[in-house]
């Protein structure tokens, strides 16, 4: 449970809050279940029980002045601490990026498709800790039928102050019928202190639009990284998602698609390499709730160091979803035997005429390989590095824009390569 | 170039190689015969530096210096080169970016400058025609997938980027064709120099009728038991192994 401090801390700010307003209640359920532990079958692996401990600075004002630079961004705006910031506008009409309230205005009939979202809550006490305190939502509105053809960039950056902080952000992203647009994401961080970043996105995609969002994680150590990306699809709608997890201290995807219509398509494409005193834990729904859709992840992970993974995929197929096709596979390489890796797929079917598939794997660098390219003149750390190359390539060669393609291999390449454990 | 000298090898308790001598001088083709589980991969692993093996007893000199000192891709640096009798894939990693690995870690090895794209190129154009090796072969994932053939030709064609002053030829006749098999022989015999040796290990005599060593070696029981020219690889084709076996089982 909560520390009397930090209880004292929440408390006040529930205080100031109306206890029947949309922030009050998810105040008072947080303050109820506190952070997850281990004792959460969804935390097994990754207990948070420590913050139950620590008291932070709830409210950081965002202060980063990172430079910004990408000639092949279209727009690009930064949330930093949660502040927003245009930094790069757009003169496309076809889009805006406004606050939660503003939209509402702008786009009424928004109400209805909002205060309708099913989300899986279950064991998710940060959603509501980020409902109560987060700033209003960053609204992203791709309107109908316009397809940005440049991507759009997204700094996600958490500064630290001297204090242990916490950052609660939020993002909506809503694109209207035949609407068209590539999403990149770099999460990042400042400062050395220690950072709680909880940041909830919800997506929604109208019938035909296409939807593909990058997150390239890579914090500083000392951050614990919680996302919570909840994608709504209508009907004939395709979103591919490539979430890369290179650095933090901890990284937790939940990772949600809610598929509510026929012909949908959803892509989820996964790569994680935690290293020295790193956990990185990818919790995925894929939760058919209408017929004629397809679905395939593809999840991979390369395990350094002391590293913890975790890997928990959900299937649901509804008993309305017949003729689903549902497809996952998660195979991980525990490049150091230090290196721990928990997988669990989960599949709940209640329709009858659909087609799962799923398969997780974990294993160590062959041995024969190794020995035969040391044959070849070789070294160990160098053969080690090519075949986890070629492992982790798979995923990688998916994304399509070839700036952040090679500059996610060059991050990745350095990061295995600085791993002590290749060479011994 | 190469003195090996009592070498004993063992893989758990179990003694394996007992007491192997062997002296190979540049220019030379010497074969190593004998039945099944004789030892002749295993001396062609302990060679190239399997770490499986414990050496117990005994020594090799290559070149001068002491061969089991040296990490398995110190050998290869230094020049040795073992073609497997089973070839293993490398998922995900094609033919040419493994060998401009190779070729490029070899080179650091000996302190030179890495080859570039264009050096790559060329080279491997021409090594290609040693084993009518075809492009698309080296653009797929190594190994993987390949024929028993392919992937025999593959390694002869990697000794051909690598060229080595030792290669060691583990059954490399093993499920060829006739055809597939003279390609091989043929690359083999291209590479061949004075400045360079090669030792073929098989357990038929087919091979030798394009590869024609100068010396032939029989290992038996982690031994070589007997030691001529070719004359004792035709003698071994028409008699078999067991009088061999006989002889020296009394
Ligand atoms: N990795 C191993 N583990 C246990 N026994 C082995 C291993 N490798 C080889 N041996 C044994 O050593 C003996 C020699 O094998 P090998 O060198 O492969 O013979 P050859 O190549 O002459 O057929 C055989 O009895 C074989 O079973
Ligand atoms: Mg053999």
């Amino acid at each position: 449970m909560l520390s009397a401090e930090l209880n004292t801390t929440l408390q006040g700010i529930a205080q100031k809050l109306d206890p029947e307003s949309e922030k009050g209640k998810a105040l008072s359920h947080f303050l109820d279940k506190g952070f997850p532990t281990s004792k959460w079958e969804e935390w097994k692996y990754t207990s948070l029980k420590d913050f139950n401990g620590i008291d932070r600075n709830w409210f950081p004002k965002g202060n980063s002045n990172l430079p910004v630079s990408a000639d092949w961004a279209e727009l690009i705006i930064r949330s930093s601490d949660a502040y927003l910031s245009i930094e790069k506008p757009s003169s496309n009409e076809g889009m805006e990026v406004l606050s939660f309230d503003e939209f509402i205005q702008k786009c009424p009939e928004f109400q209805e498709i909002w205060s309708d979202k099913k989300p899986i809550l279950d064991q998710n006490s940060l959603y509501d800790l980020n409902v109560a305190l987060a700033p209003q939502h960053t609204v992203l509105w791709i309107k109908k039928d316009v397809e940005i053809s440049k991507a759009i960039l997204h700094q996600y950056q958490v500064n630290s102050t001297e204090k242990s902080s916490s950052v609660q952000s939020r993002l909506l992203i809503y694109l209207e019928e035949g609407a068209k647009v590539s999403l990149m994401e770099q999460q990042t961080s400042t400062g050395s202190a220690d950072i709680l970043s909880n940041f909830v996105q919800e997506i929604f995609v109208s019938k035909g639009a296409q939807f593909t969002y990058l997150k390239d994680q890579d914090f500083q150590q000392g951050v614990s990284h919680i996302d919570h990306t909840f994608i709504y699809q209508a009907e004939g709608s395709q979103v591919d998602t490539f979430t890369f997890s290179l650095n933090a201290s901890l990284i937790r995807n939940n990772l949600h698609f809610y598929i509510e219509g026929s012909q949908v398509v959803s892509n989820l494409n996964g790569l994680y390499v935690p290293g020295e005193n790193q956990l990185m834990d990818s919790h995925t729904v894929v939760d058919h709730r209408m017929p004629h859709a397809e679905s395939n992840e593809l999840y991979k992970g390369v395990l350094l160091g002391n590293a913890t993974g975790v890997f928990n995929g959900k299937i649901f197929v509804r008993q309305d979803a017949q003729k689903t096709n549902a497809f996952q596979s998660c195979r991980n390489v525990l490049a150091s035997t230090r290196a721990t890796m928990n997988t669990k797929p989960q599949l709940e079917i209640w329709a009858d005429d659909v087609k799962c598939s799923h398969g997780t794997t974990t294993g160590q660098l062959n041995e024969e390989a190794l020995f035969y390219m040391r044959s070849r003149g070789i070294s160990l750390p160098a053969a080690r590095t090519l075949l986890l190359l070629a492992f982790v390539q798979e995923v990688i060669n998916k994304v399509e824009h070839p700036v952040l393609r090679e500059s996610l291999t060059e991050k990745i390449i350095a990061k295995i390569q600085q791993s002590v454990d290749l060479s011994n | 170039m190469l003195s090996i000298k009592n070498l004993h090898a063992s893989i758990g308790e179990k003694e394996i190689l007992r007491g192997i001598d062997l002296e190979v001088k540049a220019g030379e083709v010497h074969a190593i015969m004998g039945p099944n589980g004789s030892g002749k991969s295993t001396l062609a692993s302990v060679l190239a530096g399997r770490e499986d093996y414990e050496v117990t007893e005994g020594t090799v000199q290559f070149l001068g210096k002491d061969l089991l000192d040296l990490a398995p891709e110190a050998r290869a640096a230094e020049g040795i080169f073992l073609a497997f009798q089973y070839p293993v894939e490398i998922p995900g990693v094609s033919t040419t970016n493994f060998l401009k690995s190779a070729v490029n870690e070899i080179r650091k090895y000996r302190g030179e400058d890495p080859m570039d794209a264009v050096q790559f190129l060329k080279m491997f154009k021409e090594k290609m025609a040693y084993v009518n090796i075809d492009q698309s072969l080296l653009s797929r994932a190594l190994n993987e997938g390949f024929s028993g053939g392919e992937k025999k030709r593959n390694e002869i064609f990697q000794m051909a980027v690598l060229d080595p002053k030792l290669a060691i030829l583990d059954e490399t006749d093993s499920g060829l064709d006739i055809d597939a098999l003279r390609i091989v022989a043929e690359g083999v015999n291209k590479l061949k120099s004075p400045n360079n040796a090669t030792i073929v290990v098989t357990h038929y005599q087919r091979l030798l009728d394009y590869i024609v060593p100068d010396y032939v070696h029989v290992l038996y029981k982690g031994r070589i038991v007997k030691s001529g020219t070719k004359e004792l690889a035709l003698e071994l084709e028409e008699r078999g192994y067991d009088w061999i076996k006989s002889e020296v089982d009394q």
